[in-house]
């Protein structure tokens, strides 16, 4: 019975590796964020994961990556949890970019850090105000209420202070991304669902990634 | 010995609480609807009634004092900073005392108090729950219910890559400090450090998904028939329903007493 339900289906229809690849990605997502803490490092780099796999194996299961990523890391930090919407929009967003080729150039990869900023500072500034009236619970709140005490607007200064930041954390992230998929062995690609991408094939030739 | 060993898992896990051996799930609907009586009754008081009520619940169920010191901090570092941003920034007519440019009113002091209270309860009915019942029992809970063991696999997976994964980035670290790459310094020295410490830590995870696909193979993880559990839960019991019931009760009656004074 369970074997047959839209979760199980939705998986089969990525190739059995996918389901392999989700809990690497929430690790990568989790890991990438205690290296840069202790690196001590500006930046969050806690959604390598998401486009990663978003990258490799389709948006669906990226989406899901940065779904559960937020949904464990809500059991310490419960605030973190409405922003679950943006990981999930990255690992779409991922997926889409990969089907157009985008993560085989250095340079678009560089560029796509600017649509994965939108997403992250500017849909995340947004859903700042809509749920904490403009001042979260995070360091960036921090930054928000000087702005708004030197005089601007809230929804202004959420602005202001989170996208450019959320440009400085996607730079970095994608093209660690891009290093990571340069170095995927091809007998792993010839068995994610995006492989062919980074194999120089057609979807048509790839045909449905090989079962394990 | 060996007879006792087997036969406990013949018989329901045990926390060796009451509260803890609940089922998971009426655990889950009663701490959502104690967060949602904090939502629905305007004020003060209930929000705080029901954050003491879940450091209550955790000192009855055996876990009080490292509940109580993680929700400390929870209030600590988040609620501090949503209240006192709150309470410095939204306009009100009742000025308390000003610092500077900004005016700390009534209003403000008030509406910030309630609003952290109200994301506080949520966060300890969040906190709370995953103290109480381990993740494993969850989402056994949740597959019993019919729920795929699939998705039980990437949560519970995801748990132990997470873990491993760490030790590996922290060995790497490491071997990569002994062979010379700066992780101290400028921060253009701190980020190059960064891929030579992660890309080998992420390349071979990724490469042992084959492995892991191979070996969950052959335990027959992909197979249609019904999987068999090392574990058994303590089904629906009369505590359970009592507990649900009290719970749903309570926050129905908040919620249409809310409704009904408003309108």
């Amino acid at each position: 019975m369970t074997s047959t339900t839209g979760f199980s289906r939705l998986m089969k229809s990525y190739g059995r590796l996918t389901i392999f690849m989700i809990p690497i990605g929430i690790a990568i997502n989790f890991v990438g964020g205690q290296i840069a803490l202790l690196l001590k490092l500006p930046v969050y780099l806690d959604s390598i994961g998401t486009i990663l796999v978003g990258a490799t194996c389709g948006s669906i299961p990226g989406a899901l990556v940065g779904l559960v990523s937020n949904l464990l890391n809500s059991i310490t930090s419960p605030t973190n949890l409405p922003f679950a919407l943006l990981n999930i929009m990255f690992g779409l967003l991922a997926g889409w970019l990969a089907k157009r080729g985008v993560f085989t150039s250095w340079w678009k990869t560089l560029l796509s850090a600017i649509p994965f900023a939108i997403i992250g500072g500017g849909l995340g500034a947004l859903m700042t105000i809509w749920i904490f009236g403009g001042l979260g619970g995070g360091g960036g709140a921090i930054i928000v209420g000087a702005l708004v005490a030197s005089g601007m607007d809230i929804n202004t200064a959420n602005f202001v202070a989170q996208i450019p930041m959320d440009i400085l954390d996607k730079v970095p992230t994608v093209m660690i991304v891009y290093l990571i998929l340069l170095r995927i062995p091809k007998r792993l690609y010839v068995k994610l669902p995006l492989g062919y991408i980074y194999l120089n094939k057609s979807a048509a030739a790839a045909k449905t990634p090989a079962h394990v | 010995m060996s007879s006792e060993f087997i036969d406990g898992f013949r018989r329901p896990a045990t926390q060796g609480n009451g509260i803890r051996d609940l089922n998971p799930i009426t655990v889950l609907v009663a701490l959502a609807s104690l967060a949602a009586i904090a939502v629905a009754i305007p004020g003060l008081l209930a929000p705080t009634l029901i954050c003491a009520s879940f450091v209550v619940i955790a000192f009855c169920a055996g876990i009080g004092p490292s509940f109580a010191s993680t929700y400390a901090k929870l209030f600590a570092v988040v609620g501090l900073i949503l209240f006192v941003l709150r309470a410095a920034f939204i306009p009100g007519e009742q000025i308390l005392f000003e610092v500077g440019p900004i005016a700390v009113s009534m209003e403000g002091v008030i509406e910030g108090a309630r609003f952290t209270l109200v994301v506080m309860a949520m966060c300890g009915a969040v906190t709370l729950f995953f103290s109480l019942i381990p993740m494993k029992y969850l989402m056994l809970a949740l597959e019993l219910k019919g729920m795929t063991p699939k998705a039980s696999y990437v949560i519970l997976a995801s748990f132990q890559s997470i873990i491993d994964l760490g030790k590996n980035a922290k060995v790497v670290m490491d071997a990569q400090k002994s062979r010379g790459i700066e992780t101290e310094g400028s921060i253009a020295q701190r980020v190059r450090a960064f891929v030579p410490i992660l890309a080998p830590v992420f390349l071979a995870a990724m490469n042992e998904t084959e492995e892991r696909a191979l070996a969950l193979d052959a335990r027959a993880f992909n197979s249609r028939q019904a999987h068999s559990h090392l574990v058994i839960l303590h089904g629906i019991r009369t505590r359970d329903i009592v507990v649900l019931c009290a719970a749903v009760t309570l926050a129905a009656a908040s919620i249409l007493g809310a409704l009904l004074t408003w309108y």
